[in-house]
């Protein structure tokens, strides 16, 4: 009964998440929104788990824990570069410096 | 099942809908990025403890790596969105705070630094032109 009620919570939370991937006006909105689904997606699956005992799927917890952090990341970088206009890399607040870095000899 | 596995279970559950209704209805992204980035690895620890409680050694140390790596990690990924956000969302209704002028003041020195072996025209101005100290 709890679990239920909880497995309903962990749902409610990925529903309002996808509804911000759907409606969010920035590009951050949408990739946070995604990584609070993929939390609730952790909980319900290790609920599930402390349920009815199998524990087959708690790799799964363990593996999307720390693959997920990738996306993120690439995507903030993403964003920035994006807004700048420039190639992924270095923003432009920044590019001179790192050019005038390289050019100097050493 | 154990009551207390079963109340920390639910525990986790309300903190996880907390974020989502917070990541909902709040009106900044700012404030979206405060819901979702502080609520959802507390709760995410909360349901693995109370699922560590009932399941066995094994399961108890996958959880542990997976709130682990969630503890380090979701923290920084929050970090980087908001410091995408700040250098690339325009907020009128957000005063120009210290962050943003010590951005602009910092990258004003850099540029200058940039310049100074050879005068640079591409050396882009910062798009944040109002180097004002607020208040």
């Amino acid at each position: 009964m709890i679990i239920g009620i909880a497995i309903s919570m962990f749902a409610l939370t990925a529903l309002a998440a996808i509804i911000r991937v759907v409606r969010g006006p920035h590009l951050a909105d949408r990739v946070i929104a995604l990584d609070v689904a993929l939390v609730a997606l952790m909980a319900a699956i290790a609920t599930h788990a402390a349920e009815t005992g199998t524990t087959t799927y708690l790799s799964i917890v363990a593996v999307v824990a720390i693959v997920g952090f990738t996306a993120t990341v690439a995507l903030a970088r993403f964003i920035v570069a994006e807004h700048e206009d420039s190639d992924i890399g270095w923003p432009k607040s920044v590019a001179p410096v790192v050019a005038s870095v390289e050019k100097e000899p050493t | 099942m154990n009551p207390v596995s079963q109340a920390l279970i639910l525990a986790g559950a309300l903190l996880a809908m907390l974020a989502g209704v917070g990541l909902l209805r709040f009106s900044t992204p700012y404030a979206r990025f405060h819901a979702a980035g502080k609520a959802s690895p507390i709760a995410f620890l909360l349901v693995g403890a109370g699922a560590s409680i009932e399941l066995g050694v094994a399961a108890t140390a996958q959880l542990v790596v997976a709130g682990v790596a969630l503890v380090i990690t979701l923290p920084a990924a929050t970090h980087l969105l908001f410091r995408a956000t700040h250098r690339t969302l325009a907020a009128p209704h957000l005063r120009q705070d210290a962050l943003a002028y010590a951005e602009s003041v910092a990258s004003e020195h850099e540029r200058q630094r940039a310049d100074a072996p050879a005068a640079d025209p591409d050396a882009a101005p910062r798009p944040t032109a109002n180097t004002e100290r607020p208040g």
